[in-house]
């Protein structure tokens, strides 16, 4: 069985990367039309292999395997291969990966038909994308993961950026992929400073030396530190730059410059989940560096925090789902801080379902208006789009955790284990996260009310709305299935009696750490203050924009600091505008003028001058004379006996 | 006395016998193409012969036969075939295609793989001989062009200086052990630890010796004017095959005989080597003409290839011999072109006459390219492997200076190199050169793919470059 | 004690010999200084037991190459004020470097010692009971053959260049088909006749030329008529007469 289930496993993640090939190369030659197919085709073997592969592994208990695949150089000590590893962390998350790429593949084809320019090259970009996170998710060591972690920045570049002829969108994209880069960065060191420590950069090594290693110190400018809570630090940092998390969020709002689908699949479901991953990957690491767990717990809180109360703000539909990602992604890793790691996986597996639906169900109002994303030109939409609204409010339920929707069970795990873990940075936590449970219902169902209800603001925007086709409503439906049953179908499993069968030792939980246990034994007042708090949510966006529509305006006009504060982003940009860009910006000045022109560029113009004139002295030595050549051997002789004799 | 260890020489010499009666029966001129064809079939016959022969001292201990020979002897038939599929249209050019040519690149060969399997110093000499006598006729062949006649009468002076230096150092080194043969010379020097001065100076001037023959400074001075006199087929011999041989000699000799005084030759080695390199790769970039250029280039080459030799380990040895495998593909490829360069049926060699080669004739201008980045060493192409492995050796033997100083001087090659591919590419075109023959393409790209796809052949050939290398440290 | 005294004198005379060769004026008197030189050398193989050796000296280097030699320098302008020149020019980095190289050399031989085994064994013959020649034959045979065979390959090598390099198709030359030449009879060619005494060649008849032109037997390609010239010599005399 485990033969057959590993190659059905590297297809699975081969197949998209074939999709890439076929459809990026050939995509021009052989037209539109095809490369959309041979895409989809990819991914849709990739989905159903996927889900083979988490049959087997649930039906026969396949324990981690190595999946070797390439055997590239082997001799001697020199030695470089290619491993795939699969355990239940990575085909879990290869299955959601897969679905919901195949999901917005197919909705893409709607939503792209309005494009004058063929979109070959959006769908191979996909495609390349959905197999950059594979081979994040399937890595076996951590230069695999790496490459995959810097495979899925250039992806995102390339789809954020991928209206290229808009200044907004290009400047997006390099901003994303900038903010990765300085996250990028501590990562690396991170990833060094490991192998320094253990000597490998495979996880079963790098896992069996933890121990040992675990009292290790690590010397830097001459402080010492715990080694793991230094590596952990690095690692972490890593993760808040592909996640999202506060200091470095800032790119994912402007990454929605790029097509809404490209927002669902990654900058919602898929790429900002890594963070969590590696943080889930690392969790044996993680374990042993209980500082730095504690700094994940306030991060995240903090974050969950800030966005919630930006998104309350924002103007334009995608930004404001934009910054719920940010919001929810703290959640996350609230729950890793705190040891639940599991639970932090089935909130980003059943986020990925209703997050890939709120963006989908945008986008599908942006299309049916014609690119209009300003929430306040808008409203009384369910009349026209009666299908995308009850997918929306599908989607609405589960992101503010009303029961029995997906939310509700994810979300509410964390607050317990939040609680549960009994330490102040806990109870700040799960206070923090409580209120952003409040305002998530709240700017929810903003959203909601202010698109789909009351009346429309703009009467020619209104008139000229659609309905979506089939071929975007069909996917939404899909995930609004997942949305509503997802929660207490996958619980059991992901968290609840199965959980330890489920995952199988791919997630590893410190002997002392028993949150999985301690999580389910909650005060049943804090355990249903969630539900309390988002039901609180509609009830005030409810009076807020439908009964009494003038209170928001007369607040943002009464409070206008605050109000500028929130639609500002808390000025995050502002900020590093000042601190970073415009002190970068003079460095480089003064590099390039002092620098680089005159110093870089003429030792090289006085290397070229020196050569050159060595050319042309030993063109000239070469006379073409029989003695001379002759002497220049016998000169050379000398001059090495010489050496020889005075050596030896 | 175990004959058999030689089938592939005298299987070969009797080929240039058979070869010699042919031409010498047939009429006038009508003999270069069979003869050529003939010298093919008997160049695959002894690739054949070579790799099926057994392992083993013979002739009283004057010949050996071990991995490290069929390694060294494959790239030595590679080149003598390659060298005459070039001549077969570019001698009926400029009217040199007498079958002579084709039995005295026959008898060089011979001589080439007997250096290679010499385990003796009479042997080395006698083989040495016989290829240099064969190159020095072959480079004046042209005699209706002044510069063959120089550059033949030149190779022969100053090679048969070197000769002589060599057969001073041969004499030295049996004064004062008493023997010839290397295993004679092994033992001595391994029970005596202390070298005595005359065996120090009999190793230098055989060390000189050889040096003359792969053109290290400062024993290159010959190289400019006789690459750029002798016909292009034969510069693509005189490059490859009597280097390989004297590389052979070389390595088989330090790491044999004198292997235990590898620490009072790796300085002069490395010595050498940083010179040729310097001033391959300097002097190539003020060259007009391409085959002084790609002169240069071989000095610059030679170098690198010493690098390997001046790390003295197995791994030394290994990248040495994957840097003269790709060597052999880079240059015989390189020549290829050069051999393809003419205009209205002249032969042009100037650098620029490659002008606008991409817009003209892009397939062969892409070939040339591929060469050039090889050689320059830009990855993934074969030459980068080369000079990775000979480096690599050099770092775990700890010649940090030598590294350094042979990859900034790489820097300084790459810029000539990369010059080519901008006159090709981005210069004006001038006139279109003449149609190409097909066994000039065969050549070209056969060799371009080669460097291309080298990297998928890594591993073997690492593997083989290994077990030739440890046959000479048993 | 008589062997060291004819070692000395023979050795003296050989260098003073090369010294000359080098630096005579004359190369006709430095090719036989040279001979001078071999016939020393010679003389020194004598004295340390190789006759076989002393001979092939003789007759190889002092009675052929050189001869051969002397040949070259007498028929070739050689300008010896141009080699003279060249001469000066390098005259004093060739100084030097000999000064280094000798004082290198001196230091080797300054930790010369000669293993004093060496002068019995070299009074030993190899094989007992044998003649040098015989010897040397007996071990070139056996040991030695496939050096033997090499050196067989390299002089094989020099003959096919020396013939590439040197023969040449002028087209200005005449080359016979020699067994063409051999076959014809006389009177092929020329008119036979009885010739009476105390007659004039008037009286005869005038001169009479060959029936068959030179180019009858000439080879193809070299020097001559083209192809569908007339052969026959009488045939044009009758034309040139006719003519007149």
């Amino acid at each position: 069985m485990a033969p057959i289930t590993s190659s059905l496993f590297a297809i699975s993640v081969f197949a998209p990367l074939g999709g890439f090939l076929i459809a990026g190369l050939l995509g021009r030659v052989l037209g539109d039309n095809f490369a959309k197919f041979i895409a989809i085709l990819g991914m849709l073997i990739a989905v159903v292999f996927s889900w083979c592969v988490l049959g087997n592994m649930l039906h026969s208990g396949i324990s981690s395997t190595i999946v070797p695949l390439f055997d590239w150089i082997h001799a001697g000590s020199f030695n470089v291969s290619w491993y795939l590893r699969m355990d239940m962390l990575s085909v879990s998350m290869l299955t959601m990966v897969t679905s919901v790429s195949l999901l917005v593949h197919i909705y893409s084809i709607g939503y792209m038909s309005h494009e004058t320019m063929p979109t070959y090259r959006f769908f191979a970009y996909l495609s390349l994308f959905t197999f950059s996170m594979l081979m994040l998710i399937t890595s076996d060591n951590l230069i695999e993961l790496f490459f995959g972690w810097e495979a899925v920045g250039l992806s995102s570049y390339l789809l954020i950026g991928y209206w290229y002829t808009r200044p907004s969108a290009v400047a997006a994209a390099i901003k994303a992929f900038v903010v990765n880069r300085i996250a990028d960065l501590f990562f690396l060191i991170g990833i060094c400073v490991l192998f320094i420590l253990s000597g490998s950069v495979f996880y079963d090594d790098i896992f069996h030396k933890i121990p040992e290693l675990a009292n290790t110190q690590y010397h830097l400018f001459s402080y010492g530190f715990q080694a793991y809570e230094f590596i952990a630090l690095l690692l972490f940092i890593g993760a808040m730059g592909k996640s999202a998390q506060l200091f470095l969020h800032v790119w994912l709002p402007d990454a929605m410059e790029g097509p809404t689908p490209v927002s669902a699949l990654i900058h919602a479901a898929t790429m900002v989940t890594a963070g969590i991953f590696l943080m889930a990957r690392m969790s044996p690491l993680v374990e042993f560096a209980p500082h730095v767990k504690m700094f994940i717990v306030i991060m995240g809180a903090t974050t969950a925090f800030f966005a919630g109360t930006v998104a309350l703000a924002q103007p334009d539909i995608k930004k404001s789902i934009a910054y719920s990602t940010c919001s929810q992604l703290g959640y996350m890793f609230v729950a890793v801080g705190v040891g639940a790691y599991q639970v932090a996986m089935f909130h980003l597996t059943t986020h990925a379902f209703f997050k890939a639906l709120l963006f989908l169900g945008a986008g599908s109002v942006i299309h049916a208006l014609h690119d209009e994303q300003n929430m306040f030109k808008m409203g009384g939409l369910s009349k026209k789009l009666p299908a995308t609204c009850l997918l929306m409010w599908i989607g609405c339920l589960a992101l503010g955790g009303i029961f029995p929707f997906a939310g509700y069970w994810s979300k509410d795990a964390i607050l317990e284990a939040a609680w549960m873990s009994g330490s102040t940075v806990g109870y700040y936590a799960w206070i923090m996260t409580a209120i952003t449970a409040f305002l998530t219902a709240f700017y929810s169902w903003r959203i909601l009310f202010l698109v789909f209800h009351g009346k429309p603001r703009d009467q020619k925007i209104y008139d000229h709305a659609h309905e979506s086709s089939f071929v975007m409503t069909l996917p939404m439906c899909v995930l609004a299935t997942g949305a509503t049953i997802g929660g207490f179908t996958l619980a059991p499993y992901y968290i609840g009696k199965y959980q330890l069968a489920f995952w199988n030792d791919s997630i590893f939980n410190a002997p002392t750490n028993h949150i999985m246990t301690l999580m389910h034994h909650a005060p049943y007042l804090i355990a249903k203050a969630p539900l309390a708090l988002g039901i609180l949510g509609i009830i005030v966006a409810f009076i807020c924009y439908i009964a009494a529509p003038r209170i928001p305006v007369i607040m943002a006009s009464g409070l206008k600091g605050i109000y500028q504060f929130l639609l500002n982003a808390w000025y995050f940009d502002k900020l590093y505008d000042f601190i970073f860009v415009r002190p970068y910006i003079a460095l480089s000045k003064i590099l390039w003028k002092v620098g680089d022109q005159e110093i870089v560029e003429g030792m090289p113009v006085a290397v070229a001058r020196i050569t050159d004139r060595s050319a042309k002295g030993i063109s000239w030595i070469q006379n073409g004379s029989f003695a001379f050549y002759a002497f220049t051997m016998a000169i050379g002789l000398v001059v090495v006996l010489a050496t020889f004799l005075i050596y030896h | 006395m175990n004959w058999t260890l030689a089938i592939p020489e005298i299987a070969l010499s009797i080929s240039g016998l058979i070869i010699l009666l042919w031409g010498a029966i047939q009429k006038k001129g009508n003999a270069f193409f069979p003869c050529a064809i003939l010298s093919i079939a008997a160049f695959v016959a002894v690739g054949f012969l070579t790799l099926t022969v057994s392992n083993g001292v013979g002739y009283n201990g004057l010949f050996i036969n071990d991995e490290f020979s069929r390694y060294m002897k494959i790239l030595i038939i590679i080149a003598g075939f390659l060298s005459i599929i070039l001549s077969i249209d570019f001698n009926g050019k400029n009217d040199t295609n007498c079958f002579e040519y084709i039995a005295l690149i026959v008898f060089s060969t011979v001589g080439a793989m007997v250096m290679v399997s010499s385990n003796d110093l009479m042997t080395l000499y006698m083989g040495l001989e016989l290829s240099s006598l064969a190159l020095y006729i072959l480079c004046a062949i042209d005699r209706k062009n002044v510069f063959s006649a120089e550059s033949g009468v030149k190779y022969f002076v100053l090679g048969s200086v070197a000769s002589g230096i060599l057969l001073y150092g041969i004499s030295m080194i049996y004064g004062f052990s008493g023997g010839m043969g290397y295993s004679t010379i092994h033992q001595i020097i391994a029970s005596n630890h202390a070298l005595s001065a005359g065996f120090a100076v009999g190793l230098v001037f055989v060390l000189v010796g050889l040096c003359f023959k792969i053109s290290a400074v400062p024993f290159h001075m010959w190289t400019p004017d006789v690459y750029q006199g002798a016909p292009t087929p034969v510069t693509t011999f005189l490059s490859t095959a009597p280097k390989f041989a004297a590389f052979a000699l070389f390595l088989r000799l330090m790491i044999g005989p004198f292997g235990h005084l590898s620490p009072q030759w790796q300085l002069l080695i490395e010595v050498i080597a940083i010179l040729s390199i310097i001033i391959g790769s300097v002097g190539a970039i003020a060259q007009t003409n391409i085959k002084r250029m790609m002169a240069y280039s071989s000095i610059s080459h030679m170098g690198f290839a010493l690098v390997g030799l001046a790390a003295a380990t197995p791994d030394g040895v290994m990248g040495t011999l994957i840097y003269l495998t790709t060597y052999l593909f880079m240059n015989v490829g390189t020549f290829a072109v050069i051999a393809a360069m003419s205009r209205k049926g002249h032969v042009v060699e100037n650098i620029n006459d490659l002008a606008g080669l991409g817009k003209t004739d892009p397939g062969i201008a892409t070939a040339m390219a591929i060469f050039m980045f090889s050689m320059a060493g830009v990855p993934p192409l074969a030459g980068f492997f080369g000079k990775f492995l000979v480096f690599k050796a050099a770092l775990g033997a700890d010649l940090y200076s030598l590294t350094i100083i042979g990859l900034l001087a790489s820097a300084v090659g790459a810029f000539f190199y990369l010059r080519i591919v901008k006159i090709m590419f981005f210069d004006k075109a001038v006139e279109a050169l003449d149609q190409r023959s097909l066994s000039l393409s065969f050549v070209t790209f056969s060799m371009g793919t080669l460097t291309l796809v080298f990297m998928l052949f890594l591993s073997p050939m690492i593997q083989m470059g290994q077990i030739a290398a440890q046959s000479l440290f048993h | 004690m008589m062997p060291i005294i004819l070692f000395y004198i023979f050795a003296v005379i050989l260098l003073l010999s090369a010294v000359m060769v080098v630096i005579s004026r004359n190369s006709v008197h430095a090719a036989l200084f040279l001979v001078l030189a071999f016939c020393n050398a010679s003389g020194l193989f004598l004295i340390a037991g190789a006759e076989f050796l002393a001979i092939l000296l003789i007759a190889i280097y002092a009675g052929a190459v050189m001869i051969l030699f002397l040949f070259i320098v007498m028929t070739m302008q050689t300008n010896l004020v141009q080699l003279k020149e060249g001469m000066q020019h390098y005259l004093p980095v060739g100084f030097c470097i000999a000064i280094v190289l000798v004082v290198e050399l001196i230091i080797v031989a300054i930790n010369w010692h000669i293993d004093p085994n060496v002068a019995e064994a070299a009074r030993q013959p190899l094989l007992q009971n044998m003649s040098n020649t015989k010897a040397l034959g007996s071990l070139i045979y056996t040991n030695y053959i496939f050096l033997f065979q090499m050196a067989g390959l390299v002089l094989l090598v020099a003959m096919i260049g020396a013939i590439v390099l040197t023969l040449r198709k002028r087209p200005t030359n005449r080359r016979q088909v020699v067994a063409r030449q051999h076959m014809r009879e006389p009177n092929q060619t020329l008119e036979m006749r009885s010739v009476e005494l105390n007659k004039g060649v008037d009286d005869l008849g005038g001169y009479l030329r060959p029936k068959e032109t030179y180019y009858g037997i000439a080879q193809e390609d070299s020097f001559g008529p083209k192809p569908g010239d007339k052969m026959d010599i009488t045939e044009k005399r009758q034309e040139r007469e006719q003519s007149k």
